[in-house]
């Protein structure tokens, strides 16, 4: 019983690093109807800005998620200022979404170039912090990771439910040329979404640092699984995302305890392709139009 | 008419000469040049390998090109085989095509390694090997593949021998890469440890993808009293486990009792990283920063001196092996038949990790390269001079 509730625990957490990293991308698919491939390294270059800001400066590590929330953003507004913007009404979707793959290998090489192949200690000072109850433990970082992943989940909620900006997300998201009359702009909104999602991205990075082995290749590890999650969860839905996040943790506890690590990625994959044949909409079933 | 044609075939001969003087030129010029391609993974969660390699050849290259060694000169050509069998086949294609070496060196990683080797063989080109340790690598024996380090039988079966006599170990669990160098390790550990009357509690293989490893060691934690936990992991995954062991209570670090057995795919630095969830940890190293004999000193200094930092035993091995390779040249070796033949012959060659001697399946049979470390309270190491 202590190992399943244990497990339990185990489940959660991982579940919940993979709802942060899987909540910008299906922002992004909820707004854009776009995959951005170079959220993984956002993710990575988060976790990076997290060390150095630790290491390098000195600082906090509550402070460094912070940091590596701005990070983020800015690296969101970047590359929807450079890249992605001109190449919207190029004709051609492909164009962003190659756009993306061609961001992230810069990016990975780039990182690889400037802080090298040699994985990095990244201890918070929650790592070895212990709290054991009942015969089950938990990390203080792991603990963090859960509790602000759902105050994550519920300001997102919020904003989008709740306020202006928000709503006109929503909005575009609908149907983007109709907002668009109703005196939205819709460009700026795009913006707003990457970097909301851009800024989750690096804060995911800094809440993974210490749990991750962070090397320039530490987001791509994440990121498939994600990718997994938003399909299953339902492309661009914040609800299914969730779900499908804390689905795919639990399972990957409870397939390590009594299948063997091994078996993980087919148990995982094969919930995802009968995901696509029985109910390609995802968990949570909604027309895209009623997504984000 | 007739003398214009004249004129052009004056001009093609003239043409045609210098380009054959141009051709040649650059040919006797590296007459004298023994050219050394390395496959090294410097992309990828293995490209600590690379990097660290790379410092160590650099400065054998500085020791031998100095004065030279038999009147020849080495360069090195360096390609990225990234730990892994597709992109090391395509990098060693490469190489062979374009750079034509006499001889390779690398890869770490057995899958790679072994994905490499038919191109060697099949190119007539020496390949020597340091770090990696599938015994298919020199089982039953490639006339063109030498390994220096020891390979997993040899590794597996003195690790799961002191476990049980020294360490009075009596169950295990083992936890290992999905790769042919993590099964094979493991396997050996099983098979030595279990013929001793030793008992293995759970027997755990997981992919490179894995992060978090609270659930193994959760699912460790619940098989009983561990005395072992062989690991065979690269250092990221490695890490983890160390630190998620601890957290569970398994392991000396954690307060548990279990002791952590690795390999030489750590490392030099990895208890630091760890921090005192590596107390206790016992590893092997394929090189001993506290051997007194000159050489090794020589090494250190010589390190220190160019880099600034400590040299960890991929730097050793990879030093060793452009020296191992200056060696063959001093005996007479030019090309890659002769490197080959010479490598054959090697009984006493002395490196910094230890002594070469290849046995008829091109595997070093000297076990001197082995060296145990124990982690200190204070993360200092302990030699534990059981070789």
């Amino acid at each position: 019983m202590t190992i399943i509730l244990q497990q339990g625990i185990n489940g959660v957490v991982l579940g919940s690093l993979y709802v942060l990293v899987a909540l910008g991308l299906t922002l992004i698919y909820g707004v854009l109807v776009q995959i951005n491939f170079a959220h993984a390294d956002i993710v990575t270059l988060g976790a990076f800005s997290a060390y150095f800001f630790m290491h390098g400066v000195g600082g906090g590590y509550l402070a460094s998620i912070g940091v590596s929330l701005i990070v983020g953003g800015a690296l969101g507004w970047l590359m929807n200022t450079a890249i992605f913007a001109p190449l919207q009404g190029k004709g051609s979707e492909l164009l962003p979404l190659i756009a993306t793959i061609g961001v992230s290998v810069t990016m990975e090489n780039a990182m690889l170039a400037w802080f090298g192949p040699i994985p990095y200690a990244f201890d918070s000072p929650y790592s070895n912090e212990v709290f054991r109850f009942g015969g089950t433990f938990i990390t203080a970082q792991n603990a963090l990771i859960v509790a602000v992943s759902a105050v994550t989940i519920g300001l997102l909620y919020a904003f989008m439910k709740f306020t202006f900006l928000g709503k006109a997300l929503r909005a575009v998201a609908q149907d983007r040329e109709t907002a668009g009359l109703m005196g939205i702009n819709p460009n700026q909104l795009v913006m707003l979404t990457f970097v909301i999602a851009s800024a989750l991205a690096g804060m995911a990075g800094a809440m993974l640092g210490p749990v991750l082995v962070l090397t320039p290749f530490a987001g791509t590890s994440v990121i498939v699984k994600a990718f997994a999650i938003v399909i299953i969860g339902g492309f661009g839905n914040f609800e299914g995302a969730i779900l499908a996040g804390l689905l795919v943790g639990l399972i990957e506890s409870f397939t390590t305890q009594y299948l063997g690590p091994g078996m993980i990625d087919i148990v995982v994959f094969a919930l995802l392709l009968m995901m696509l044949a029985i109910r390609p909409t995802g968990l949570i079933a909604e027309k895209r139009e009623e997504n984000v | 008419m007739s003398m214009r044609l004249g004129d052009y075939r004056l001009a093609a001969g003239a043409v045609a000469a210098v380009l054959l003087v141009a051709a040649t030129a650059p040919t006797r010029a590296q007459d004298k040049i023994i050219k050394i391609g390395a496959l090294l993974p410097m992309s990828g969660p293995g490209s600590y390998f690379g990097a660290q390699d790379k410092q160590g050849i650099e400065l054998a290259l500085d020791e031998v090109n100095k004065t030279g060694v038999g009147g020849y000169k080495l360069e090195v050509k360096y390609e990225d085989s990234s730990c892994s069998p597709l992109p090391a086949t395509q990098a060693a294609k490469r190489m062979l095509e374009q750079y034509k070496p006499d001889v390779v060196i690398g890869e770490e990683c057995s899958d790679a390694t072994l994905a490499i080797m038919p191109l060697m063989e099949q190119a007539k080109v020496p390949f020597l090997n340091a770090g990696s340790s599938a015994i298919r690598i020199t089982e039953p024996g490639n006339p063109w593949t030498f390994r220096i380090m020891p390979n997993e039988v040899m590794q597996g079966v003195d690790i799961a021998t002191n476990a049980y006599t020294r360490l009075n170990a009596r169950t295990a669990v083992l936890l290992y890469e999905n790769t042919n160098a993590g099964i094979g390790n493991a396997k050996v550990f099983n098979d030595t440890f279990t013929k001793l009357g030793g008992k293995i509690l759970a027997d755990i293989g997981f992919g490179r993808d894995i992060n978090d490893f609270t659930s193994i060691a959760t699912r460790v934690a619940g098989v009983g009293k561990i005395d072992v936990i062989p690991t065979y992991t690269l250092e990221g995954q490695g890490l983890k486990i160390t630190q998620a062991l601890a957290q569970a209570g398994v392991t000396k670090g954690g307060g548990g009792q279990a002791i952590q057995l690795g390999t030489i795919w750590l490392p030099f630095g990895f208890e630091q990283k760890a921090g005192k969830t590596a107390l206790g940890y016992i590893r092997i190293v394929q090189f001993d920063p506290t051997d007194q004999r000159a050489l090794v000193r020589h090494f250190v200094d010589a390190f220190k001196a160019k880099y600034g930092q400590d040299p960890t035993h991929l730097h050793a091995h990879a030093y060793d092996q452009i020296a191992l390779i200056a060696d063959t040249v001093k005996r007479g070796a030019k090309d890659a038949q002769s490197i080959r033949d010479a490598f054959a012959a090697t009984k006493s060659f002395t490196g910094v990790t230890g002594s070469v001697a290849f046995d008829k399946t091109n595997q070093n049979a000297e076990m001197d390269t082995v060296h145990y470390m124990e982690t200190l309270p204070d993360l200092s190491w302990k030699t534990l001079k059981w070789n």
